[in-house]
């Protein structure tokens, strides 16, 4: 008999045999610490920058200086004969002529492309015995550049005169309107209108550990370690730049520093270590410094928003128009997102219009919620400026606005929406309306609450595939292409199986993150790296159930439908019913292995299943100095059930504390005179400390009991953690000082300069 | 990426003093910003001479005259932590607190803590600035929020210790050893503004080391603050701050120092100031008048004006600290 004994169509992929929803759960939920947390906190977790092959050399990499040059000559010779360099690597090495970045008519760049868009775009690169080797070769390369005039401010880069990054200028694509209804017809309806104009950061991701490749060849095979959040697109990238087929290209992600959606695409450090490897045949590490990270790994795009909003007397949207617009850097990806402003409330009349724009920097990568904190920092502003102007409580008018269907989507229906419960559990859990109701104090510390509300709109990849793997002697495998950027994600999946198994989360061995080992996983971001393995992950422990108690059922002859399992062990239903472990059952013996297949089922026809949030912050504020104190947050989350209680408040408190960094301290910051970043390490660029965290955080799942979702009813957390905190912020300060702070961050200098400007008003 | 040095460690001042004339060394205390330096090519170095292996250097103790002496190799965690300081120099103690962070504190010496190089992010940066001998101020037509108000010219770094303006309210002085001996100079003197020669920072001469700071008697009726104002709760430097140092005498202050940092290329003493609280009852009006007196004349650049306000304030609640 074959040890592999599955049938996709009983526990798979396929909508008949949709499992029940799970009732009471005894492991999903639970505060589990994560299955790797030792490995993690003791050091002996080897992540990619950590990863030493023998015989490995390091890579460096030469970067333009200039935010805009030609490279006229490149001259290496005195790089080649440095102590270890042992290669270099320039745009005219065989088989380096790679195009990069796709445009409409074609690539738009090369991998070492001499004409240089931005600051730190590659120019060549260096392989040496050691990093220091390599880097003073790197240093060594001579470049000569002609120096081009450059654009870096996106309020300027649109003006005729402007210099262009590409022939085709500086406008990506054509501005695009979106619109619902009658705008002018929703205000004139309006009987309080509000009209603000919102300036938001560029904000960098600064994951703990940098972005680092790996590369090794066995003849035409390349494998390649990498600090990515998904092993599956980096595969297809990888094959299609070196033009290997998919099943030549193996990556491998296992521990991983965070991504924040900076580690989703193919760098061109990966490529690079996997060209040097090649060519000297032996493996090669290719690691950023943490410099590097902020020029050419991404970052989330300053935004412009012009929001106007109208509404009825009891607080009913009448009317909501935008103009968005934002830089996306060098190469084209999207800067700004409006979907809150077109679907978290309910408002007949809507127009949007949204405009990417290119500027001599380094390109936009996604950022946890990409443009979803931006918008939310000027809608819920507005609404807030709403409810002043009503004389309504923020949370009674965000109420009474509260859709159940996606507007922007044929008014498809959610499969659930706490939003409402977000707001009125949430208010009732941070006592919102006693300390709304608590005197300002007079002094110079001022005291004051503001909430934000807020969703995600990404409800996960159709497809991924997980293995579950019951051994001879009761331990299990779980096998998943998921990427665990340090989320918990392999504690959750192995809670998954925890509880449909029976078995204890020590006995289940998670293999994750590689093309060669693992089945499909989407990639690791948007959210949806629980909800969509999940579901796989747990059609494949049913399958395996399923097995277990029909072999369980022949030994024991029992109906299967007498048979559970628990502990390890099936059990015969009825008091003082028989139990036999896994290890004893005479199938499983023979057989040494049950495998179970699971597919993730289809999304829910005609639905959408997106989380919701809703977050209240408490600052004190000193009016002399500026500085803003957050001294509580409390962070409402509908985002389905709760796997794991303590990874999920991890995700809330590291999305908040992520937020406070945008609402308060950090920006990225370009010298006007040369368009070079001058904040280009990590203490300029002012991520908050401990210190600036709130020194209260409570978060509060609200769980709708999602049951059409998927089949263990999660969505997702990542992001809506994050969307809303900088808004609720804001409005906290404004309810302190009575200032709108329109522009993020709001840092020392620029609140002092609010509240100069409010006393001169009187 | 940090380039290669040689690295040498003597154990006596006399042999540390010999190896720092040689050109090309540095002198190694914590490391905590010169180890950044090298490693962004602020500056270059051949040898580290490191002072770990002067045992001489490290500690606090009483000076005969009722000071106290500090080594210049004592951790800034040792001066933040020590109780003699914190009873009678209260000002340094909580500037000491204020550093960066506490890995930071732990590693970071005193000495290091008043020689540490400029954090202008030109000066740091890949930018051939002024003091690095390239003629040109990036930050005075450019991204200026964290540069100077008083005291610019050429060059509009802010000094970024804290322990220095502290030191300065307290009048404290700097022995300075050569291959010569050594010499004494006040704090105040030690530090060298941008109009006098804007490439360097100290008086230090190539082959001197700052061996230790003493800190006098304090005066009748003393008291000491140090108020510093930041963008985040750690691991940063001042945007605005003042040190504060008094004697009070029958209700009347008799002496007095203010001391601002994050406000000038040098630990920015303010004589209007103390001149408007000499002679005066520490009341609400007076602080008021040398708040004021504080930031008179200060010259903003384009980004930085909010540093006067944020001055002001730092000078107004340290002196109202002083008073409670």
């Amino acid at each position: 008999m074959s040890p592999v004994c599955f049938a996709p169509d009983s526990g798979g992929g396929g909508g008949a045999s949709t499992p029940a929803p799970w009732g009471e759960t005894k492991v999903v939920g639970a505060r589990l610490p994560r299955v790797d947390a030792y490995e993690r906190v003791s050091g002996s977790a080897v992540y990619t920058l950590d990863l030493q092959l023998p015989g490995m050399l390091h890579a460096a990499i030469v970067r333009c200086p200039h935010a805009h040059a030609r490279v006229k000559r490149i001259d290496t010779a005195k790089a080649e004969t440095m102590p270890g360099v042992r290669g270099v690597l320039t745009g005219e090495s065989p088989g380096a002529a790679i195009p990069w970045y796709q445009g409409r008519e074609g690539p738009l760049s090369l991998l070492f492309d001499p004409h240089c868009r931005h600051e730190g775009e590659e120019v060549a690169a260096v392989a040496a015995d050691t990093a220091l080797q390599a880097h003073d070769a790197a240093r060594a390369v001579v470049v000569e550049y002609e120096e081009l005039p450059f654009v870096v401010d996106p309020d300027k880069a649109l003006a005729p005169d402007a210099p262009k990054v590409h022939d085709w200028g500086n406008l990506l694509g054509q501005p695009r309107v979106t619109t619902r209804g009658d705008v002018a017809a929703g205000f004139a309806a309006a009987d309080a209108v509000v009209e603000m104009t919102f300036r938001t950061p560029v904000q960098m991701h600064t994951p703990m550990e940098v972005h680092v490749s790996v590369a090794q060849w066995d003849g035409d095979r390349l494998t390649v370690w990498d600090s990515t959040q998904g092993v599956y697109a980096i595969r297809e990238a990888l094959a299609g730049a070196l033009k290997l087929p998919l099943a030549s290209v193996r990556v491998v992600g296992h521990y991983m520093g965070g991504g924040f959606g900076s580690k989703l695409e193919l760098g061109k450090y990966t490529v690079i270590a996997a060209l040097l490897a090649r060519r000297l045949g032996r493996p090669v590490k290719a690691a950023l410094t943490r410099e590097e990270t902020f020029l050419v790994a991404g970052n989330r795009p300053s935004n412009v928003i012009t929001l106007k909003a109208g509404a009825k007397r009891d607080g009913a949207l009448t009317a909501l128009e935008a103009r968005l617009s934002g830089p996306v850097g060098a190469y084209p990806t999207s800067a700004v997102s409006a979907y809150q402003i077109g679907d978290l409330y309910t408002c007949p009349n809507v127009k949007f219009e949204t405009t990417n724009i290119l500027i001599h920097a380094g390109k936009a990568r996604p950022f946890r919620a990409p443009g979803f904190p931006s918008c939310n920092w000027a809608l819920e502003q507005v609404v807030d400026t709403l409810a002043e102007k009503l004389g309504l409580d923020p949370v009674e008018l965000r109420l009474k606005n509260i859709p159940t269907v996606s507007q922007l989507n044929d008014n498809a229906p959610y499969t659930s929406t706490g939003l409402a419960r977000c707001l009125t559990e949430g208010a009732v859990a941070f006592g919102w309306t006693e300390a709304r109701r608590r005197p300002k104090t007079a002094g110079h510390l001022r005291r004051g609450v503001g909430v934000a509300a807020g969703m995600w709109g990404y409800g996960g990849d159709p497809n991924a595939t997980a293995i579950v793997t019951l051994y001879a002697d009761g331990s299990v495998n779980l096998n998943t292409g998921a990427s665990d950027l340090g989320t918990g994600t392999k504690t959750v999946l192995a809670m998954v199986v925890a509880e449909e198994l029976g078995v204890a989360p020590d006995r289940i061995q998670v293999e994750h993150a590689d093309t060669a080992t693992t089945k499909f996983a989407p990639s690791s971001g948007g959210s949806q790296t629980v909800l969509v393995n999940s579901p796989a992950v747990r059609a494949a422990a049913i399958e395996v159930k399923r097995q277990v108690l029909e072999i369980a059922a022949r030994q024991l002859d029992k109906p299967v439908g007498d048979l559970a399992v628990a502990d390890g062990a099936v059990v015969v239903a009825g008091a003082g019913g028989k139990r036999v472990p896994f290890s004893e059952l005479k199938g499983l013996g023979e057989r040494r292995m049950l495998v179970g297949v699971g597919m993730r089922h289809p999304h829910p026809e005609g639905k959408l299943a997106l989380p919701f949030a809703a977050q209240f912050a408490e600052v004190e504020v000193d009016t002399r100095s500026g500085a803003v104190r957050v001294l509580r947050v409390l962070a409402a989350q509908d985002s389905g059930r709760v796997m794991n209680r303590l990874t999920f408040n991890n995700q809330v408190f590291g999305g908040v504390v992520q937020g406070l960094g945008f609402a308060l301290t950090e920006e990225r910051v370009l010298d006007r005179a040369t368009g070079k970043m001058v904040n280009a390490n990590w203490h300029d660029y002012k991520v908050p400390t401990m210190l600036d965290s709130p020194a209260e955080a409570e978060c509060l799942p609200i769980d709708p009991h999602d049951t059409e979702c998927n089949t263990v009813g999660a969505k997702g957390l990542g992001e809506p953690a994050h969307i809303p905190a900088a808004t609720a912020i804001a409005n906290a300060i404004h309810d302190a000082v009575g200032v709108r702070p329109l522009e993020a961050p709001v840092t020392p200098a620029r609140l002092v300069a609010l509240l100069a400007a409010q006393e001169r008003k009187g | 990426m940090l380039p290669s040095f040689a690295y040498v460690r003597p154990t006596t001042l006399k042999a540390a003093v010999a190896a720092l004339a040689a050109p090309g060394t540095r002198a190694h205390a914590g490391g905590t910003d010169l180890l950044g330096c090298l490693r962004d090519r602020v500056f270059p170095a051949d040898t580290l001479v490191s002072l770990a292996g002067l045992p001489e250097l490290v500690g606090v103790t009483p000076t005969a005259e009722g000071g106290l002496r500090l080594g210049a190799m004592t951790t800034v965690a040792t001066v933040a932590g020590h109780p003699d300081i914190a009873a009678r120099y209260r000002a340094l103690a909580e500037a000491a607190a204020a550093v960066a962070s506490p890995q930071l504190r732990n590693q970071g010496t005193l000495g290091g803590n008043l020689c540490q190089r400029p954090r202008c992010w030109y000066f740091r940066g890949d930018f051939h600035c002024a003091r690095k001998g390239g003629g040109k101020c990036f930050a005075v037509d450019g991204e200026n929020r964290y540069h100077c108000v008083f005291g610019g010219e050429t060059c509009f770094i802010v000094h970024p210790s804290d322990t220095a303006p502290a030191l300065v309210a307290l009048d404290a002085l700097v022995r300075l050893a050569g291959a010569g001996g050594s010499r004494v100079v006040p704090l105040e003197k030690f530090f060298v503004p941008p109009s006098a020669d804007f490439t360097r920072e100290t008086v230090l001469e190539p082959g001197e080391v700052l061996t230790e700071v003493v800190v006098p008697a304090p005066p009748a009726g003393a008291r000491s603050t140090y108020r510093k104002v930041r963008a985040r709760g750690a691991w940063d430097f001042a945007l605005a701050g003042a040190a504060v140092s008094l004697g009070i005498e029958g209700g009347r202050v008799k002496h007095a120092r203010v001391v601002l940092s994050g406000a000038a290329p040098i630990p920015w003493r303010v004589p209007a100031a103390e001149q408007a609280l000499i002679g005066h009852r520490l009341d609400g009006a007076t602080i008021a008048r040398a708040a004021d007196a504080a930031v008179a004349g200060a010259e903003p650049l384009a980004d930085n004006a909010y540093k006067v306000p944020l001055l002001r304030c730092a000078v107004e609640e340290a002196l109202t600290a002083l008073n409670s």
